[in-house]
């Protein structure tokens, strides 16, 4: 299974993406949490800490300052810009680089591309693209499985989350996740907006703010925690019947 | 929230204290980067400067904080620069980066004027190429033009580090680095603060704690980041309700604490309290 992450910066593509691969490598899982967002900071929301996932940016940033080979196979690439995370998850830096070798497979020129091209067989893919749209616009059928769209209840972040519906509905399942909800009303916002379609619901969670104050993974200070729980029921889903309705 | 004066001491002089606003705005997605640019612009208007408000962040955002409406498409900017023969990219006739941004900003409220580089579609930047390159023109020619010499500038930039690498924003006398307090923000933060220091030296770096709650949240800020806070912006449920609905800050919720920080936010920044 493919899963890609979408949204606007800060909604919590990262807090989604990271709880929902340590929730499926807890269920058996064997995860590759691939980060591919500009400001790469899934390792934190995995619970690697701070240090651990600047040095694998780190690794990256030596490719685009010339300090350092580049790595042309995939292999390769899970290798040299990987960490390992609890519960046996594999975290993997693709975040595209300033300067590019047209052709190179570890400049994630297009992290659409590596996605597609990651074998996937035994293993669950979980992707946080680059905040915004420009992944997904480049998305075609079969690439990934299901897109979550995550929005929290903003204007900015409606936007972004609209267009995205726009882009990946015929492309891949979607899955809209309304963030650090509230009440009844943040939904209505959001379902105004994204439509008549599937909208998993994660509370707003002094748990998950909490872990973001501290750079631990939600999921490490409270599995049962309402927005984690919520996050973990998603896993679970994903990793059941097909998603869609 | 009074910040940290301490720090605040500390900033480097924004050119000579006699010249207007020149800014950057940067940070992670979310931070609140576009609510603080668009405010500011907002302000620094009605304290009667003339402002350009310059939009390259690639998503919808700064327009929406300014309470200029929708953006046009396709950006204006699209006929200002053209290709040659050879495919070299050049002004479209008569143009220089003053005329061009004279004539293709957009009008936001309190006089603010707006210009955008235009947000990619599906096919990226490709089909508003023009309106991209003249941007990066204008932001450039701006920096010694007469015809803007008393013009504040605000920059909005996207939450990437290469708007900061590339040098979008040279007109930018501090980059204001936008931080919550998270390790995610924080981290991010850090990146940006290196990244600016070594590509323009020049430039005052300044943090901006947004959204913080406590004297704490502060000093966490300036643990994660490892630099002083230069100004902070509180948490603040007015702002948050007003962006739940797309509406300006400064127009939803003009008395909120948040707003009144902005606002002294400005005062502090040694170039506008001449």
């Amino acid at each position: 299974m493919k899963i890609a992450v979408a949204g606007k910066g800060g909604v919590g593509k990262t807090t989604v993406s990271g709880t929902v691969a340590r929730a499926l490598a807890r269920a058996g899982h064997n995860v590759l949490a691939l980060d591919a967002d500009l400001n790469p900071m899934l390792g934190v929301s995995l619970g690697v800490g701070a240090d651990q996932t600047e040095l694998v940016l780190a690794a990256r940033q030596a490719i685009a300052d010339g300090d350092a080979e580049h790595e042309p196979t995939l292999e390769g690439i899970i290798e040299r810009f990987g960490a390992d995370a609890p519960d046996g998850v594999r975290l993997v830096v693709a975040s595209r680089l300033d300067v590019i070798d047209p052709g190179c497979m570890c400049c994630g020129v297009n992290p659409a591309n590596l996605v597609r091209q990651l074998e996937h067989g035994e293993r669950t893919v979980i992707c946080d693209l680059e905040a915004g749209l420009s992944t997904v616009e480049k998305l075609e059928p079969g690439q990934v499985d299901v897109v979550l769209v995550v929005a929290n209840p903003s204007g900015k972040a409606l936007e972004v989350a609209r267009r995205a519906v726009q882009q990946v509905d015929g492309v891949s399942e979607i899955v809209v996740i309304a963030n650090r909800v509230r009440d009844e009303s943040d939904v209505e916002l959001i379902r105004e907006v994204v439509g008549d379609r599937e909208i998993v619901v994660i509370p707003e969670d002094p748990v998950i703010a909490a872990a973001d104050w501290e750079g631990i993974a939600p999921i490490d200070v409270d599995p049962d925690a309402p927005g984690v729980a919520a996050l973990v029921r998603l896993a679970e889903r994903l990793a059941g019947a097909p998603v869609a309705a | 929230m009074a910040g940290a004066p301490a720090a605040r001491d500390r900033a480097p002089a924004l050119g000579d204290g006699s010249a207007p606003l020149r800014v950057a705005v940067v940070g992670k997605g979310g931070t609140g980067k576009s609510m603080i640019a668009g405010t500011m612009a907002r302000l620094i208007a009605r304290r009667g400067t003339p402002v350009l408000a310059l939009d390259s962040d690639p998503l919808p955002g700064l327009s929406l904080s300014l309470g200029s409406g929708p953006e046009p498409f396709p950006p204006p900017l699209i006929d200002a620069a053209r290709r040659d023969s050879e495919g070299r990219w050049g002004w479209s006739e008569g143009l220089t980066a003053a005329v061009a941004a004279q004539r293709f900003a957009t009008d936001a409220p309190d006089g603010v004027r707006l210009l955008i580089r235009g947000k990619p579609g599906r096919e990226g930047y490709r089909p508003i190429m023009s309106a991209s390159k003249a941007f990066w023109e204008v932001t450039h020619g701006l920096v010694d033009a007469p015809e803007f010499r008393d013009w504040a500038l605000i920059g909005d930039l996207p939450a990437g580090p290469y708007q900061v690498a590339d040098d979008w924003a040279p007109y930018a006398h501090a980059y204001l680095v936008v931080v919550n307090p998270t390790v995610q923000a924080a981290v991010t933060a850090r990146r940006l603060v290196r990244l600016a220091r070594k590509r323009t030296p020049g430039a005052a770096v300044l943090i901006i704690a947004n959204r913080v709650t406590s004297d704490d949240d502060v000093r966490h800020v300036e643990k994660l980041v490892r630099e002083p806070v230069f100004d902070s912006v509180p948490a603040d449920d007015e702002v948050a309700a007003a962006e739940r609905l797309g509406a300006a800050p400064i127009d939803a919720a003009p008395y909120s604490a948040a707003v009144a920080a902005i606002d002294r936010l400005i005062a502090a920044l040694p170039a506008v309290s001449r």
